[in-house]
């Protein structure tokens, strides 16, 4: 496609819920105008004119920061960059958060595509989370977009939360297919080191659902959403036909990317460099130095190759073998081999049109699959 | 060097009551090390020994010392103290005319000091006893003095006392060694007839053999014979141990020293052969050794970087080093091609497996380790079993027997009641009790070696807060009503897996075993059932549950180095794997078995 994929990181949020273990701060307290002109220099580092495809403010919650300085760091790109005239431009938004204003403004600024971080249609559940939202503060923000002439809109969900129910999470799903949303993430959750929820999970004040409920949910949502028209394009993944989210399509294919802002992870020129995950640091950093990154490698050709297939599997494409070859120099058939003809024994990858694909069981314990190729 | 002007001895004792660090100071003492060479343990020179800080090999060494202006000739070795190495003891003995027995003035008489103080009546060794760390506040040389004399028949009042560490009294038992204990019968009229009591392999110059001369002599470029497997080689080198081998032309008469003949594989020496004169060969040999009896038996299998004929390969080398191993190629429909292998006890199985891996760089998989059984056939033949899988169906069998062992405890009064607890559910049963002071006893079992050569000897320092020590010796096999255990996992009976018990706990071992096999086995696609039969019958059951979803919901950018990682340490957990059919089961799953705690 050409171009580079761009990710800029908003490290604030109005509170912290408890599943998250993403890099933020409160945004009462934080310096957001610091860290907004560092991300500014962040972004002026790198060589102007470069190709950009696609464009993703992710947090924290970048509706939180005010209009204002999100606008200001958008100027910035698109004045240092070349962004492509048909750029996928995601701002992610939290129901409650975005206003009339705040949406007409947004796509003055080019962005093309919200996602909303709705996570369930179930007020119990909401609070669990320790979400801000209630569910009505789901509809009106996307009438609200609806009504801003947003056409490409996703909703992210969350399942197997504490006590969950299948039932509960198809009434979910049944919301979001109902409003016409035209992309869907749904996450089992995973409690994250550091995270609350970890925290309460080993206090034993929460109870993890059982293996057999998460995967009943799970195959729950691949059931609903099929049926609804969406086509499940990667593991957590659903879209109507022509709005898979292309950003994240780029990291499934180990496209480059660049992450700017604090904790936000690059893979650009060979190497794969994470920012520090604190903004007083990030903001001296980039002062001093332009640069502020606190973890960095150079993968070699065959770890590429590794990456590579791991990644292209969690597409329900799969691996294109041409693709394959074209990226990492490497026959993923003379790679893998083994690993792909033992998985497909027991029923776990398919072999079919040139792909390497993970079936419907496959994709249940992906992880065990995708560890064989981790590495050879 | 005249004859009379030779002593030849052992050091013998307990584990850590001081046999190296003695040898140390008369090493320093006669002028063998300069203080700079020094170190301490330094006939300890494998690796492995200097690392555990404990004898595994018995090391000769000649020194010179001086008495009353006459020089002698000093051949000492030092020799390991652990249960498992008691042949090793036996052997040295069988090169000297007598022995320094060595004891802990802190500890007293333990386990080990009474095996092998019988072990040197039994070769005539004259017996000197010599109470050490004397220089520790905590040290009671006169109770332990009394203990010696009570136990071993051996006079108080003539036991030297010693610290081994700091040189107290080392000098004048140089001189003890010499004044009291005999020389080596003068022979040297005779054909040459020399004992080989030890022998090492080095890579260039092929089998080096430790010997000692009991008659005559022997020169560089004579032709010798090993009277016992009859090959014959010509002498290219012999020397001395001072401590490094040094080269002199002739070994005589009383000497001890070491040969080289260009031989290339140890399978050509046996220890305890008789070297002598190709032309004109001595009379007889000399009395020559029992073999070592292994008790008890592992299935080494090659494991993930390993290959069979690497693992062959790293044995026919280590057994050069180590003859009382033996390993016989078996294969298992479960593991593959590998060796059955015999251990003198279990610390002997653990060395040789950590010297495969060092000194050889081969992983293993190992199956819990077992004793030898005796089967008696229904047609009356008489059949050793030494892997519960070639046990012959229960139809053709008349009569199942175990080995026994004569155990022998010394402890404290106090751990009396705890002791007997554990012995009585160990099947042991107690022959005597004597008292060695008022709170010390020494208690003599006879037991199944099967109960007590595994995990007994932790239980028992458990109990008695480490005071107790204990020592064993083969009785003989007794009928016994034993039954196989077999494991099946998902329906396949896994050979490597059975054992053989007692019936009074074949349930309940069982049991646990599958409890351990259960936490041990990772869960896979389909559910596994675990069974312990016996003879067919189902006697109890498990189940592994299959996972149903193990996958990453979010994966983008930020998280690909780190998700690598983990999904690369998974497939590294899968590589330590054995398939057994569709099953992987990890290699540490194999020695569960062993582990008989809950
Ligand atoms: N204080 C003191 N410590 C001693 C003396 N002799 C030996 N030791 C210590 O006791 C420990 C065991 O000594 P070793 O010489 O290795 O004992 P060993 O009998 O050769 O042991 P094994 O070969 O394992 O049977 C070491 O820590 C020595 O330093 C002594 O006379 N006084
Ligand atoms: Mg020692």
């Amino acid at each position: 496609m050409g171009g580079v994929s761009l990710y800029l990181h908003i490290p604030f949020c109005v509170s912290k819920c408890g599943y998250c273990a993403f890099y933020s701060e409160r945004v009462c307290g934080g310096d957001v105008g610091a860290v907004v002109g560092a991300m500014i220099d962040e972004v002026r580092g790198y060589r102007s004119g470069l190709e950009i495809s696609t464009i993703y403010i992710g947090g924290g919650s970048p509706s939180c920061i005010g209009v204002e300085q999100l606008c200001r760091l958008v100027d910035a790109v698109y004045e240092h960059f070349e962004v492509c005239g048909r750029v996928e431009f995601t701002v992610e938004a939290n129901p409650g958060q975005v206003g009339g204003a705040w949406l007409e403004r947004m796509k003055g600024c080019g962005v093309n595509r919200l996602s909303f971080g709705a996570q369930s249609f179930d007020e119990g559940e909401l609070k669990l989370l320790g979400r801000a939202h209630g569910v009505e503060d789901v509809y009106a923000a996307f009438e609200l977009a609806r009504g801003a002439g947003y056409d490409n809109l996703s909703i992210d969900l969350m399942f197997a939360l504490p006590g969950g129910t299948v039932e509960v999470f198809a009434e979910s799903l049944d919301a979001a297919v109902g409003l016409g949303v035209e992309h869907v993430s749904a996450y089992s959750l995973s409690y994250e080191e550091g995270s609350d929820f970890m925290r309460e999970l080993l206090a034993g004040r929460i109870e993890r659902v059982c293996e057999e409920v998460d995967r009943a949910m799970y195959e729950r949502a691949i059931e609903v959403l099929a049926g609804a028209g969406y086509e499940h394009y990667e593991i957590s993944n659903f879209a109507k036909a022509g709005f898979e989210c292309r950003h994240n399509m780029a990291y499934w294919a180990n496209d480059d990317y660049i992450g700017i802002g604090p904790s936000a992870a690059s893979w650009f020129g060979g190497k794969r460099y994470t920012n520090v995950a604190d903004i007083g640091e990030y903001v001296a950093g980039i002062d001093s130095l332009g640069r502020a990154v606190a973890e960095s490698s150079e993968p070699t050709v065959i770890e590429v190759a590794c990456e590579t297939a791991v990644l292209n599997l969690r597409r329900r494409a799969g691996i294109d073998v041409h693709e394959f070859v074209k990226r990492t120099g490497y026959e993923v058939f003379g790679l893998f081999g083994g690993e792909i003809s033992c998985n497909a024994q027991a029923g776990l990858l398919e072999v079919c049109d040139d792909r390497v694909r993970l079936t419907d069981e496959g994709i249940m314990v992906a992880d065990r699959v995708l560890a064989d190729f981790s590495v050879v | 060097m005249n004859v009379k002007n030779i002593r030849n001895f052992s050091i013998i004792a307990h584990i850590d009551h001081g046999k190296s660090t003695l040898a140390d100071r008369m090493l320093e003492l006669t002028g063998a090390v300069t203080a700079r060479e020094a170190k301490e343990q330094l006939l300890d020179s494998m690796e492995l020994e200097r690392e555990r800080g404990i004898t595994i090999k018995a090391s000769a060494v000649t020194m010179q010392h001086t008495y009353e202006g006459q020089d002698y000739m000093l051949n000492l070795i030092d020799t390991p103290g652990h249960v498992d190495f008691h042949y090793e003891v036996s052997r040295a003995l069988a090169a000297c005319e007598g022995a320094l027995l060595v004891v802990d003035a802190t500890q007293g008489v333990e386990a080990q000091t009474v095996a092998n103080a019988y072990l040197a009546v039994g070769t005539g060794a004259e017996i000197m006893g010599v109470i050490n760390k004397v220089d520790l506040p905590a040290a009671q040389p006169d109770v332990v003095a009394e203990e010696i004399e009570h136990v071993l028949g051996i006079r108080g009042n003539e036991c030297f006392h010693i610290s081994a560490k700091s040189g107290i009294g080392v000098e004048e038992l140089l001189d003890a060694v010499v004044e009291l204990l005999p020389g080596p019968e003068d022979r040297s009229d005779e054909e040459p007839a020399a004992l080989i009591f030890d022998s090492h392999y080095d890579e260039y110059r092929g089998v080096i053999c430790y010997v000692r001369m009991f008659a005559g002599s022997l020169k560089v470029r004579q032709k010798i014979r090993f009277m016992g497997t009859g090959r014959t080689f010509t002498i290219t080198e012999l020397g001395k141990f001072r401590p490094q081998m040094t080269a002199v032309d002739e070994l005589c008469t009383g000497e001890v020293g070491y040969l080289i003949a260009n031989i290339k594989q140890l399978a050509d020496v046996t220890i305890g052969d008789t070297v002598t004169d190709d032309l004109h060969p001595a009379k007889k040999p000399l009395p020559g050794y029992e073999p070592p009896m292994q008790m008890v038996f592992s299935d080494f299998y090659p494991g993930t970087n390993t290959d069979y004929p690497q693992l062959r390969a790293a044995f026919d080398k280590l057994v050069m080093n180590d003859s009382s191993f033996t390993f016989i190629p078996q294969s298992s429909p479960a593991l593959g091609f590998g060796f059955r292998c015999g251990f003198l006890g279990l610390l002997h199985m653990e060395i040789v497996q950590e010297r495969l891996e060092r000194e050889h760089n081969i992983d293993v998989v190992q199956t819990a380790p077992t004793v030898s059984y005796e089967v008696l056939t229904k047609d009356g033949a008489v059949k050793r079993i030494d892997s519960p899988s070639v046990l012959p169906d229960p139809s053709h069998i008349e009569e199942l027997r175990e080995p026994f062992v004569k155990l022998e405890i010394i402890t404290g009064t106090d751990s009396i009641g705890g002791i007997m607890k554990l012995t009585e559910s160990r099947r042991c049963q107690l022959i005597k009790t004597d008292y060695l002071s008022t709170t010390r006893v020494m208690m003599e079992y006879k037991a199944p070696l099967a109960e007590i050569v595994y995990d007994f000897y932790d239980l028992l320092k458990g109990i008695s807060r480490g005071y107790a020590t204990m020592d064993y010796e083969f009785m003989g096999f007794e009928k016994s009503n034993l039954v196989r255990i077999d494991i099946l996992i998902n329906k396949v009976a896994v050979d490597a897996l059975s054992i053989i018990v007692h019936r009074s706990n074949a349930e309940a071992r069982g049991r646990k075993l599958i409890i351990k096999l259960r936490r041990a086995i990772p869960r896979h696609q389909f559910e596994i059932p675990l069974q312990v039969a016996i003879g067919g019958k189902i006697i109890a059951r498990e189940t592994i549950k299959a996972f149903r979803k193990d996958v990453t919901s979010k994966l983008y950018g930020g998280d690909v180095t780190r998700k690598m990682k983990v999904l690369k340490k998974q497939k590294e957990g899968k590589k330590r794997m054995k398939s057994v059919g569709s099953v992987q089961i990890p290699q540490k799953a194999f020695m569960s078995i062993l582990d008989t705690s809950d």
